[in-house]
């Protein structure tokens, strides 16, 4: 379900140049543990104090890109944060044999807890059933492996409620107005992933008689693609209210395109929650207005599942013994009243 | 084969040959080179088709619309340069094209390489491997594959283009036993070769080719004396037009000297100078490295020791610029492949080498450079008289001028021609030996490579007579003549 | 097989008594009859797309914005193609221009760089891409390297190294005078400045090209490289100069995507390589060298950039828009090649 392929971590990778990645990353996971959305919602049960010492490998893909990055960073400042805990972090690899071979390393080495990122979910699913079978529970983070016996606990975001939430909000935004329009910028339209997003998008729209998506162009995930995407979009539509874009990533060629053609006339909403995305909607002086989120911070969620795990712990704030089996983080919608609360996640 | 006549763009390959082999006999086709052998056999081989004639088989008409048409009648051909691949092995090639299979398409290798070791044995070369690659086997070895290709079809005709060319003494006596074998299982072999005594010792009859003509039939082979043979290959119907020379030989300082160059294993310690109005002549058989010591004075390629000189200036070693620069122009061999740029037009081609001298600061002149690219062809009479002409448009004859006119506007004081009536008309040769004239009267210095011997004798001031890499005689021209030169390159054949 | 070589066996005539017959009706324009007509029938498809453009999209399509556009969306990978031309017509191939475009972007986009401002950053792109044209032209000419295998490997070195600079972020430009020049302000009477770039590197490419020495040794190049070397051209400097020009593009072509896009990132310029080619050979130079027509180029890039603006202002489909793609392609050549037959009987 919410697995993402390869090409699409291009949309979740955003940049600004001015502020270095590091300074935002440390801010994001060492802030108080208590705002919704944010990874810090950290599990009682398994405290903070010190416990057992846990060995925990975490094997990603290459990070070739900000959003991934942010992953690797999330996962490793987490685990600094616990003096017991110990990471063992493997190169990332695209391939699929390179990725399998580590993870093979990591079960060699009887680390306590596996964290799996995986370049393709279906094509490590047996490794992750080999690491289980090896009592070596699994944490499986967003893409999914292809059998719920390859991992304990899966973890990741939820690409429909995307869709769903960017609609809503766009909704409750133009409910008022009669024969309102909206333009669709999507990512790369031959993703499972972009089509889950339109879906969640299409359906909340369902809801508002008076609301017509009138044009819908896909980029790909790519500053360049999404600046000419939009410059298309907004030649071809001259008047319209609101715009959703997939990624904020491509939001930056789209923001640019926008900029060229001088149009003002409708708001944006972007998607994944970039720190340069979260910036305009904070400055408030442009037409991006809100970001529906897909946070990198499920990273910093899946060492601490790990780190319970491993302590033989259930995690706060929930009666069962037991973490759960599977976890779908809500994509919240950020706009200027909340972003601030939301602006030390946002990656760059 | 009766009437066979051949034309080709500008050139009249074969005129009117007829050819008759029998069954289990030896024919031996000889002639100079463009005497019409290759095309022959090509026509033979379904190659090429005839523009007249008639092709009789086993008493019946027939037309070899291709080489496949030609491989069912029986009819094979192993070509001068091998036509195996060399990333199959011994027994893919073998059947290539007809391989054994299952069901039509799965190749069953193991029969293949079973039935290719029958052939190997019966061609006394069961030592080769049918699974190896053919590219790792030796040229004489590759020759035995091409051989057991011919034999895989049942066949009745085996043509077979200088299979001794690449081979040494003792695999040449292997080649000679296995076509007596093969003539001996009623086979009948069409052997083309220049080497006489192989055709003495192999071949039942003889065929002479010159000027595309059937000069002499069915000669005996054992008895011809080699005197009759080569005045056949030489005596010519046309008779060529040469120009006068000059009635002195030329003084003065040479131009180019050439000392103790040498490239090894193609030719070694050659010596020589051409002077200003001189035209000097290098004669040899293919293989005697007559191009190869032109395009190393010319820096096409490196030698392995020697030097060239322009004017007292060496030329630094395996450098064309530096050639080209000190004023040697080359006219080669190949004209389509080496001169010419065959898309582009008359006065591109003429001005390519001399582009900076239309130009300032890179800018073309484009007016100058057709005006000057024009004047040049003009003094050749280069037909059409179109600067826009593209240039594969034009006859052979006139493609060799655009070539001398390029060198002709550089103002190049060396001249070196590698055979330059290659594919030129008769007709037209003529002229083209004026042109050459003229240009030495006009002061350049003329090196000048031919296969034909009287082309060479009949331009030249003074001649080089090559052999197997090495100047083996030099003299005046008017001091030689066609049957010495002869004697010279084709030396050691035993039956002089 | 028109010359039956007649010539008779006379003295060769002296140039004075040529006969000026021919002086005005056997003059012809540089680019041949060939590239004239192939032009002509890209123009032909290019004036078929407006026409459809026109009848199914009336109010965006025909208007001076959507030119403006148009122009803009194709000035960077015009640029490319214009360098890609030369590299064909000389026998060649770069297949690394795409990743230059990326590796110039980015490496002119770092924090470092942007803090030397607009020419910091122009300087930059403008010498990586030279820098790694460099790279390809040693290589292919006095490594003996073939092109194909030689730019294939800057491909990927050159986006491996994109993305070792970036870590695959994107890295937003922030020099308000590189990102004004993407702005309406800056137009010049109408025409983005972008645009005027596309315009200028066309006509020194076309000058280049077709009147000066050194197009005239690039064509020779392909035409028949050893004809050439025995000509006594410098064919491997020649070579090495023209992997040269097409890294200056790509520099150039990577500073203008940095104004377009307001930033640098290492996903830049994906697939250029076959944009580029694609737009040369449908515009009539040969792939196997020895003809170039810079305007066919330019023509290509045109026909393809307003293809996609006609998909998407119709709002179809990534998939659609993929397959017309592919059938104008072939659809171009057939009649490129017909018409050529034909202009040729």
């Amino acid at each position: 379900m919410p697995r993402i392929p390869v090409t699409s971590r291009r949309g979740l990778l955003f940049g600004a140049a001015a502020v270095s990645a590091g300074a935002a990353l440390t801010a994001c996971t060492s802030n108080e543990p208590k705002k919704a959305g944010t990874a810090a919602t950290t599990a009682a049960a398994a405290d903070d104090k010190p416990g057992t010492p846990v060995t925990i490998g975490f094997a990603g893909p290459q990070a070739d890109h900000g959003w991934l990055n942010a992953i690797n960073q999330n996962a490793k400042d987490r685990a600094a944060k616990y003096s017991e805990v110990t990471l063992e972090i493997t190169e990332g690899s695209n391939d699929t044999a390179a990725q399998i071979g580590q993870i093979q390393t990591l079960i060699n080495k009887k680390v306590d807890v596996l964290v799996i990122l995986p370049a393709d979910g279906k094509a490590l699913t047996q490794v992750g059933l080999q690491a289980m079978k090896a009592g070596i529970p699994v944490i499986n983070l967003d893409r999914v492996f292809a059998s719920p016996q390859a991992y304990r606990c899966w973890i990741g975001g939820d690409n429909y409620g995307m869709g769903l939430n960017a609609g809503r909000y766009i909704g409750e935004q133009l409910k008022d107005k009669p024969d309102a329009k909206v333009v669709e910028l999507a990512g790369i339209d031959n993703l499972e992933l972009t089509r889950q997003r339109t879906q969640g998008f299409d359906d909340a729209l369902k809801n508002y008689p008076n609301i017509k998506k009138v044009a819908r162009q896909a980029a790909e995930f790519t500053v360049e693609t999404g600046q000419a995407k939009m410059a298309q979009l907004l030649q071809a539509q001259k008047q319209f209210d609101a715009l959703w874009n997939h990624d904020d990533d491509q939001g930056v060629g789209a923001l640019r395109a926008i900029a060229q053609a001088g149009r003002d006339d409708f708001f944006m909403v972007g998607g994944a929650g970039s720190k340069s995305a979260m910036d305009a909607i904070k400055a408030d002086n442009g037409v991006l207005k809100a970001t529906v989120l897909y946070p990198p911070t499920m990273a910093a969620s899946a060492i601490d599942l790990a780190r319970a795990l491993g302590q033989k712990k259930g995690v706060g704030g929930m009666s069962e013994l037991e973490i759960p089996a599977s976890i779908t983080l809500y994509s919240a919608v950020v706009t200027k009243e909340n972003v601030d609360e939301y602006l030390p996640t946002g990656f760059i | 084969m009766s009437g066979i006549t051949k034309s080709f763009p500008g050139v009249r390959a074969l005129d009117g040959v007829d050819l008759d082999v029998q069954a289990g006999e030896v024919h031996c086709l000889l002639g100079q080179n463009g005497a019409g052998k290759s095309t022959l056999i090509k026509v033979l081989a379904g190659a090429h088709q005839p523009d007249g004639g008639e092709i009789t088989w086993r008493g019946e008409p027939v037309s070899l619309r291709s080489p496949i048409a030609a491989m069912r009648l029986g009819i094979a051909t192993i070509y001068q340069e091998l036509d195996l691949v060399e990333g199959l092995s011994v027994a893919e090639n073998v059947f290539l094209g007809h391989e054994p299979t299952t069901a039509g398409f799965v190749v069953r290798g193991r029969d293949a390489r079973r039935e290719a070791a029958v052939l190997l044995r019966r061609l006394g070369h069961a030592e080769i491997d049918p699974a190896r690659h053919v590219g790792d086997l030796s040229a004489a070895q590759q020759q035995i594959v091409s051989m057991a290709r011919a034999l895989s079809h049942d066949v009745r005709l085996i043509v077979m283009d200088e299979p001794s060319a690449a081979l040494d003494p003792e695999e040449t006596d292997n080649l000679l036993r296995i076509v007596g074998q093969l003539t001996a299982d009623g086979v009948a072999v069409v052997y083309i070769s220049h080497r006489l005594e192989e055709i003495r010792r192999v071949g039942d009859r003889v065929t002479v080719l010159k000027d595309g003509r059937a000069v002499a039939n069915g000669l005996p082979a054992k008895s011809m004396p080699t005197r009759e043979i080569v005045a056949l290959m030489t005596g010519r119907d046309v008779e060529y037009v040469f120009p006068r020379r000059p009635a002195a030989p030329r003084s003065g300082d040479p131009v180019l000297r050439v000392e103790g160059l040498a490239r090894d294993g193609e030719f070694a310690a050659v010596d020589l100078e051409v002077r200003p109005g001189e035209i000097v002549g290098l004669a040899g058989l293919v293989g005697s490295g007559r191009s190869e010591i032109l395009e190393t004075l010319y820096g096409a390629r490196k030698p392995t020791a020697g030097r060239v000189t322009v004017d007292g200036r060496p030329l630094k070693p395996g450098s064309v610029r530096s050639a080209v620069r000190a004023g040697m122009g080359l006219a080669p061999e190949e004209r389509k492949a080496q001169a010419l740029l065959m898309l582009e037009s008359v006065t591109r081609n003429v001005s390519v080498s001399t582009l900076t001298r239309f130009s300032r600061a890179g800018w073309l002149d484009r007016r100058e450079e057709r005006r000057a690219a024009r004047e040049s062809t003009r003094s050749l009479s280069l037909r059409p008289d179109n600067p826009d002409a593209l240039v594969r448009t034009l006859s052979g004859g006139n493609q060799q001028k655009a070539v001398l006119a390029r060198w002709l506007l550089r103002g190049c004081r060396v001249l070196l021609l590698d055979e330059p009536t290659r594919g030129v008309d008769v007709g037209a040769r003529a002229e083209l030996y004026a042109v050459i004239r003229r240009l030495a009267d006009d002061g350049l210095a003329v090196l000048l490579v031919s296969s034909e011997v009287p082309e060479v004798l009949g331009l030249a001031d003074r001649v080089l007579v090559l052999r197997e890499g090495r100047v083996v005689h030099a003299a005046p021209a008017t001091e030689l003549d066609e049957h010495r030169v002869l004697d010279l390159v084709m030396e050691g054949s035993p039956s002089r | 097989m028109t010359q039956p070589a007649s010539e008779a066996p006379q003295a060769p005539t002296p140039p004075a008594e040529a006969p000026p017959a021919t002086k005005g009706g056997g003059r012809r324009p540089a680019l041949g009859l060939h590239a004239d007509v192939r032009n002509l029938s890209l123009l032909g498809v290019l004036a078929a797309l407006v026409l459809v453009g026109g009848i199914t999209q009336p109010d965006a399509f025909l208007d001076v914005s959507n030119l403006q556009l148009v122009l803009t969306q194709a000035s960077v990978i015009g640029v490319v193609t214009v360098g890609m031309t030369f590299v064909i017509t000389s026998g060649g191939i770069d297949l690394s221009v795409g990743a230059i475009v990326a590796l110039a972007s980015v490496w002119a986009t770092t924090l470092a760089t942007q803090e030397y401002g607009f020419t910091g950053i122009l300087f930059t792109a403008v010498v990586v891409g030279v820098g790694c044209g460099l790279v390809n032209g040693v290589l292919i000419a006095y490594g003996g390297m073939v092109p194909f295998i030689a730019t294939l490997a800057m491909l990927a070195s050159a986006r491996g190294l994109a993305l070792y600079l970036t870590d695959g972020k994107t890295q937003i430009v922030t020099v308000n005078s590189v990102l004004d020049l993407g702005l309406p302000a800056t137009y010049v009477l109408g025409i983005p400045p972008l645009v005027l770039v596309f315009a200028g590197v066309t006509v020194i490419g076309w000058l280049v090209l077709n009147r000066t020495t050194f197009g005239r040794r690039t064509v020779a190049v392909g035409g028949n490289a050893e004809a050439a070397r025995l000509a006594g051209i410098d064919v491997r400097r020649q070579r090495l100069y023209l992997y040269l020009l097409s890294g200056l593009c790509c520099g150039i072509a990577a500073f203008m995507l940095i104004i377009l896009s307001g930033s640098g990132q290492n996903t830049n310029g994906n697939l250029y390589e076959l944009d580029a080619i694609a737009a040369a050979i449908i515009g009539g130079t040969l792939l196997s060298g020895g003809r170039g027509t810079i305007v066919g180029s330019v023509l290509g890039v045109l026909v393809f950039i307003t293809i996609q603006n006609i998909f998407a202002l119709n709002n179809l489909e990534s998939a659609v828009q993929q397959i017309a793609k592919g059938a104008i392609i072939v659809a171009a050549v057939l009649v490129q090649r017909s018409t050529v037959r034909n202009g040729d009987g």
